[in-house]
């Protein structure tokens, strides 16, 4: 009996701790995307004042750009430099390529639909977003459209004569697992 | 636990009843659950696409659009697409009317990518709403475009035509209201291909994902916004979808009407199930046998002139102002066998490009491999070959090339067997290694270069090819559904050689044995063409390249007048050789072909280093006056009263993707975490050993 009831209660200490890791992994990712965000922010005042931004913590290879904020939503992000799958774990990236923050043409921004850029499913028409980048350049941009495209229209990287911010995130936002074939775009316009 | 058991006695037993019958409650609780739980994890690994489709409809593969209420979703429109052609002598016109229809419940904007032949005119487009007939009128693409803006804004509908490559357009279509279909209609002029005593028609139905390198993004940096009518400038890829559930994604219907002039047999569609009809005036009638047919591979159809007879040669007129234009076409004789021999006794350097890159994949490289092995049985020992093989990064066979005796086209063979697609398409310096080395004297060097020609940065490799060529001749090769066309006619034209195009992997064997039969000597060299009485004449192309067997002589020319006889002269072999040709009846759609042949040469100046400056203005006033779409130039039609509201949802209308082309263009970066992923596991596994452990419990 007694072994019995240790093999099921070697199977449940098992499951309960793959249990542990996922929930771990996944409080992990959430995290590190917040933490990134508040380390990023002590580094951007930093700098600043002393004009040269220190590294966010040791040994990290990504550079903030911008600081993006949603007074509207209470959403302040930073953004870095070259969209990859590291630098979208610590924050929103933008597209290189593509215009940068607060200067003309069309700024592309890109994050994950389940962290930093979840809020933008409550993102509506006409709100409004700030911009700065770290030389102090300032630009309002005004939500235009909201669109929701396949994965290979790559047009919305476009450059475009008018100055705009487009943000890009996975779409739909709440499903299960990454890799879906939909994005979802808003264009916001440039009005200050 | 089994101590409190133990302990407790006889008076806690109800409590400890209670207690069972809450774990029992939980447990299966937790059970129902887990099934729950077990089932969304795995729906949701069956794509997303099932989680857009019970949103709102049971169609897959559509595109949504939010709403402004919460969870509502509109559908974009879908395009249908009616294309009737109608061919006079050889030339063919072409009315395409795409019906675009809005199945959801707001406004939205239309936008529709689609490719057209390469040297299509494109000079009317109109729109139908409702009972009212907008026609449209050629503008500056700017001027054009603020139009269409304008009229959008104001909540008018409103059709725009712009050329995105001279083989790619897109339709845009502001205010399409809620379950409404608005037709737009566009017509254009090609002249008909003719090849190896065939007459051929092409519709390409299908746009190939372009590939865009790495190093064309750079240009547009802060502020310095690269000219976005310039043909280098970001293509539009259309937004694919995968018809894998539903019906055709946008549905398309043919009709061709063919009026030679003269009897025609052996009409073929060559690769759609086609019915044909026969008047009893000689025209022939070809219609689509499953009336709406997929738009993932090209419509070509095929037709000779009866009896084995071939064309002699003819010049069509058409009075357009003050100017005559002609469109000549003339077939060579054949060369006899003293002559054939005579030319295929000189050795050949074949320089083979196999491009297996990612869009390659599929068909297409299985194609390609056939092709080459085609191509290596072909040579004979004293020729010389090499295989060079390219995606992201340029692979040859062998760093010079080799005498083509017996081992080393066998060693070749079996690496071209191998060969797999995969990564980019970088196709610059699989051309230069190519066109670049000298062959030894008295060799004839021929680059046969295999494609599906998805690149984006065509002028830049138009330059390469044209710098490069010295004296070597460029043959392009076509591969899978969708080729594209315009790049690979042009680099055989600056390459001085032809394009093949292979749609099938049957055709593989027939079409390679044809080009390398042919391509073993030219018929007729240093073509000339003397015009009547001596004023003077503008033809496109100022120069005419060497003839192979089976190949017509087409050249555009403008002219105050085009009456009188005509002499076309040559060399064939060692002799002379000369035609007199004297103008048939009047044609129209003539004066259209010439000016997109002058369009098209004054872009190729561009390539070539000239001045946009002073390009454009030449462009705009060809494309203005002869009403076509061009570079610089666009269609456009505004409806007079506003029909709806300024703010309107733009959806991209999907567009097929071309058969056998996996699921691997440029996309967007990827966006979401594992993190819903694993909490969803991590709970399930803490409930499941909450379970393991109360099932434990129990049976202990």
């Amino acid at each position: 009996m007694s072994a019995r009831r240790k093999a099921w209660g070697a199977i449940a200490l098992a499951l309960a701790l793959a249990g542990a890791a996922e929930l771990a992994a996944a409080g992990w990712i959430h995290a590190k995307a917040w933490l990134a965000q508040r380390l990023i922010a002590a580094a951007w005042q930093v700098g600043r004042v002393d004009a040269q931004a220190p590294r966010p913590w040791p040994g990290a290879d990504i550079r903030p750009i911008a600081r993006l904020t949603v007074p509207a939503r209470g959403v302040e992000l930073y953004v870095l430099e070259d969209a990859s799958m590291r630098s979208l774990a610590y924050g929103p990236a933008h597209v290189s390529g593509t215009a940068l923050p607060a200067h003309r043409g069309n700024a592309v921004v890109v994050a994950h639909r389940d962290t930093h850029f979840d809020f933008l499913r409550n993102l509506e028409l006409d709100d409004v977003i700030d911009v700065e980048d770290g030389r102090g350049a300032a630009a309002q941009y005004r939500v235009r459209e909201v669109q929701v495209v396949d994965q290979a229209e790559t047009r919305v990287l476009d450059p475009t004569d008018a100055s705009q911010l487009t943000l890009i995130t996975c779409w739909p936002f709440d499903a299960v697992q990454p890799g879906t074939r939909l994005r979802y775009v808003v264009v916001a316009q440039r009005v200050a | 636990m089994a101590a409190v058991k133990a302990t407790g006695g006889r008076g806690a037993s109800a409590l400890w009843d209670f207690l069972m019958l809450g774990a029992k409650a939980f447990v299966s609780g937790l059970g129902v659950a887990l099934v729950l739980g077990f089932a969304a994890v795995v729906l949701a690994s069956h794509a997303e696409a099932a989680t857009t489709v019970t949103l709102k409809d049971p169609r897959a593969g559509e595109l949504l659009l939010r709403t402004d209420a919460a969870g509502r979703y509109a559908v974009a429109p879908t395009v249908e697409t009616e294309v009737a052609i109608q061919v006079t002598g050889i030339v063919a016109r072409t009315k395409v009317t795409q019906a675009f229809q809005n199945p959801g419940s707001e406004f939205v904007e239309g936008i529709y990518v689609f490719p057209l032949p390469e040297k299509a005119a494109v000079d009317h487009l109109s729109m139908q709403v409702g009972p009212r007939l907008i026609e449209g009128e050629v503008r500056e693409k700017e001027e054009a475009r603020r139009t269409y803006e304008a009229a959008k804004s104001q909540g008018r509908k409103a059709a725009l035509v712009e050329q995105q490559r001279p083989n790619l357009f897109t339709n845009s279509v502001a205010h399409i209201g809620p379950g409404e279909t608005v037709r737009v209609t566009i017509e254009y002029q090609q002249s008909l291909a003719y090849d190896d005593g065939q007459y051929r028609l092409r519709f390409p139905l299908a746009a190939t994902p372009r590939y865009v390198p790495a190093v064309a993004k750079v240009n547009a940096i802060d502020g310095e916004v690269a000219a976005p009518d310039a043909q280098d400038a970001p293509i539009l890829s259309p937004a694919y979808a995968v018809a894998s559930v539903g019906g055709p994604v946008n549905p398309v219907d043919i009709a061709v009407i063919i009026d030679a002039g003269v009897p025609i047999a052996n009409v073929t569609s060559s690769y759609h199930e086609a019915a044909l009809q026969k008047a009893g005036d000689g025209r022939v009638g070809v219609t689509l046998v499953k009336e709406q047919e997929e738009a993932d591979h090209d419509f070509e159809l095929t037709w000779t002139l009866a009896g084995g007879a071939t064309p002699q040669g003819a010049i069509f007129r058409e009075r357009v102002g003050s100017a005559e234009y002609g469109l000549l076409m003339l077939v060579p004789p054949q060369p006899d066998a003293v002559q054939k021999a005579a030319a295929s006794a000189i050795p050949r350097e074949t320089i083979l490009v196999i491009d297996t890159s990612g869009s390659m994949d599929g068909a297409s490289i299985a194609q390609a491999r056939a092709a080459v092995t085609q191509a290596l049985d072909s040579l004979t020992p004293r020729d010389r070959f090499n295989v060079v093989e390219f995606n992201s990064i340029l692979r040859p066979y062998s760093s010079v090339p080799l005498p083509a005796a017996q081992g080393n086209v066998a060693a070749a063979k079996q690496w071209v067997a191998g060969l797999r697609a995969g990564g980019g398409t970088e196709m610059e310096p699989a051309l230069a290694f190519a066109l670049g080395g000298s062959s030894p004297a008295g060799y004839l060097k021929q680059v046969v270069f295999m494609t599906d020609g998805g690149v984006s940065n065509e002028d830049a490799l138009f330059s390469l090819i044209a710098a490069k060529l010295g004296n070597a001749r460029l043959f392009t090769v076509g591969i899978g559904s969708a080729p594209n066309t315009h790049f690979m006619t042009k680099a055989a034209e600056f390459g001085r050689g032809t394009f093949t195009y292979i749609g099938d992997v049957h055709e593989v064997q027939q079409k390679m044995g044809a080009l390398f039969a042919k391509i073993e000597a030219p018929v007729l060299q240093d073509v000339a063409i003397t015009w009547p009485d001596g004023s003077p004449v503008e033809t496109f192309p100022a120069r005419i390249p060497d003839l192979y067997l089976g190949e017509p002589v087409v050249v555009s020319a403008k002219a105050a007048s085009l009456a009188g006889t005509v002499i076309v002269s040559g060399r064939r072999g060692n002799e002379p050789w000369s035609v007199a040709l004297t103008p048939s009846a009047a044609q129209s759609g003539v004066g259209a072909l010439w000016a997109r042949a002058k369009i098209a040469s004054l872009m190729d100046e561009l390539v070539r280093g000239a001045d946009p400056a002073t390009v454009r203005p030449s462009v705009v006033q060809v494309a203005l006056e002869h009403h076509l779409v061009s570079a610089y130039t666009s269609l456009v039609a505004v409806d007079v009263t506003p029909t709806g509201p300024s703010f309107v949802k733009t959806a991209m209308v999907k567009s097929a993707l071309p058969r056998g082309y996996g699921n691997n263009a440029g996309i967007l970066p990827q966006t979401a975490t594992e993190s819903t992923l694993e909490l969803l596991l991590g709970l399930f596994a803490l409930a499941a050993a909450a379970l393991v452990a109360v099932i434990g419990w129990r049976s202990a």
